[in-house]
């Protein structure tokens, strides 16, 4: 038995650097393996939907705009995904992967939650397609 | 006039922070400082989880039951990827298997490490609670850098995992061992020996191996009772059958014994997965597994870092489970709190409660909440209505 068992770690820890950081004036890396934002590579997704089918948040909506030509638009809910790797395993065509440097994703605005990715005319083709009073943000 | 000796006072703590920043209700009779009587009302984290399972597709509920709890999330997980595949027949690899019994550890330690901290706060002991949470910290870091993810890990897949550890990642972990096994010694030499912080816990809230198995104990709290019990022994599962792991007991039951009991746990895990490091299986680490699963029913059982968790899941054959009730361990051992409550002094009523590591959220499970923009209340009747036209529509 003894009194003050930590006494040594806390007169030690005067002399220490500070555990915390101070964020945001100092920043650590992120580990590659971080998942932050999801990127979609418009050439190579298919249109499968096997992404939207496993997402458990609800955050994608894929968009066959010109089945002929093979057109997509995907449609992402920043702020529902929860960033779960499970889209990018799911698609076949390895069209998904997740940014490990864009993880600062807070915002006021709301619309900017949700991204609309594809060609620019894709996109417009489906805000013309969209029923009226679907706002459109791309 | 009042018969002044039938005059009962109850003391109710709770809902809100109980102790712990978690929901709960108790009350607490009182003859003076001495408790005489208690109760407890859980059940205000109720989230409908396992209802919420029947409309999600097998991949998506691994991602929803993970989320019953953020302490214990990958364990949730697995319990519930062992049964899948049990159900549907195939097993993950043994590279897969070794990487969830990793994860598994990390996590048992980050969790025996955040108790650690939560516990010596309840006692008043704030110092070991900061310097505990700092060191956990390089734990953390471990399983971001691992995982992607710091707290809800998404490590599994049915049918394996999501990543392989490579050789750096492997020396990543190794080191954050090191220095926490030379944290862990002196914290197991502060538990012990800390003369105000021993007035806390020794002797406080002993519970016998006899009253532990009547009361039916699970994980650390039974095995400081000296019940040996641990799923990891009992039932190997995953990669546990090849990297058994000790057993590890203490006999007193008291809050003492809680404290070394998870403390030597660490010990273990630091062990087992440096054995597990230095011989990896080689190979896969998915398996394929159909969209739809079997038809049939099974159960899993697994050791969360607070007892045994079990999953029970059926199948009807379509691509979404029938029904999966889950048990948390939590459950189990909050029924020592009113138990063991009594007799002692109300001041040492949060540490017993602290001693069983509860978790609120396991107990009581998720939510859904709509993700429309109309916000609004509905009434009863609506909400009626809603649950009869739910059934109707079901095949
Ligand atoms: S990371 Fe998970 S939640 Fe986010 S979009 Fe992909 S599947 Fe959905
Ligand atoms: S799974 Fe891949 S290919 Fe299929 S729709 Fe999604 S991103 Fe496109």
């Amino acid at each position: 038995m003894r009194m003050g068992a930590m006494f040594t770690d806390v007169i030690r820890a005067l002399f220490q650097r500070p555990a915390t950081r101070q964020y945001p004036f100092e920043r650590t890396a992120s580990p590659d393996r971080l998942r932050g934002k999801l990127n979609w590579d418009a050439e190579k997704c298919t249109g499968c939907s096997l992404c939207v089918k496993d997402c458990p948040a609800q955050a994608l909506e894929v968009f066959m705009v010109d089945k002929a030509n093979k057109r997509v638009v995907l449609r992402y809910h920043l702020d529902r995904c929860t960033y779960c790797a499970q889209c990018v395993v799911s698609c076949r065509q390895s069209a998904l992967t997740m940014a490990h440097d864009e993880w600062e994703l807070a915002d006021t605005d709301k619309k900017l939650f949700t991204i609309t990715c594809g060609d620019d005319a894709d996109v417009q083709r489906l805000a013309d397609l969209a029923p009226k009073g679907v706002n459109e943000q791309t | 006039m009042i018969d002044e000796k039938r005059e009962k006072f109850i003391i109710p703590i709770g809902p809100q922070h109980p102790a712990l920043k978690e929901p709960g209700h108790f009350e607490f009779t009182v003859d003076g400082e001495i408790v005489t009587a208690a109760s407890v009302r859980l059940g205000y984290a109720h989230r409908g989880i396992e209802k919420a399972t029947e409309s999600r597709n097998w991949t998506q509920n691994m991602y929803l039951l993970e989320r019953i709890c953020g302490i214990c999330s990958h364990i949730h997980a697995l319990a519930y990827c062992l049964g899948v595949e049990k159900l549907a027949g195939v097993s993950a690899p043994p590279r897969a298997q070794a990487i969830r019994v990793i994860v598994a550890e990390l996590e048992r330690i980050h969790s025996h490490l955040m108790w650690l901290g939560v516990a010596a706060h309840e006692a008043g002991f704030d110092t070991l609670f900061m310097y505990s949470w700092r060191d956990r910290e390089a734990l953390m870091d471990v399983l971001e850098s691992l995982t992607g993810n710091r707290v809800n890990y998404s490590a599994n897949l049915i049918g394996g995992v999501k990543f392989d550890i490579s050789t750096d990642q492997r020396d990543t972990i190794l080191r954050a061992l090191e220095t926490l096994e030379e944290r862990s010694k002196h914290y197991l030499s502060i538990v012990t020996s800390d003369m105000v912080f021993l007035r806390r816990t020794r002797g406080i809230g002993t519970t016998s191996a006899a009253q532990a198995e009547k009361i039916g104990l699970v994980g650390p709290t039974a095995r400081a009772s000296g019940v040996a019990r641990d799923v990891r022994v009992d039932a190997p599962y995953a990669a546990y059958v090849d990297f058994p792991v000790k057993l590890v007991l203490h006999t007193v039951g008291d809050l003492e014994s809680r404290f070394v009991v998870r403390i030597n746990e660490l010990f273990e895990s630091y062990r087992l997965i440096r054995e597990i490091l230095d011989h990896m299986p080689e190979g896969e680490i998915t398996a394929r597994i159909p969209r739809r699963i079997k038809e049939g029913e099974t159960i899993s059982r697994v050791e969360a870092p607070r007892g045994e968790l079990f999953y029970f899941i059926k199948s009807n054959g379509s691509d979404m489970p029938e029904r999966i009730k889950v048990r948390t361990p939590t459950m189990c051992n909050m029924a020592s709190v009113p138990v063991l409550g009594i007799g002692q002094q109300l001041a040492d009523i949060p540490m017993i409660l602290a001693g069983i590591d509860p978790c609120f959220s396991c107990n009581d499970r998720t939510t859904v909440i709509h993700q429309g923009e109309d916000g609004d209340v509905w009434t009863w009747e609506r909400l009626r209505q809603h649950g009869i036209d739910f059934y109707r529509g079901q095949p």
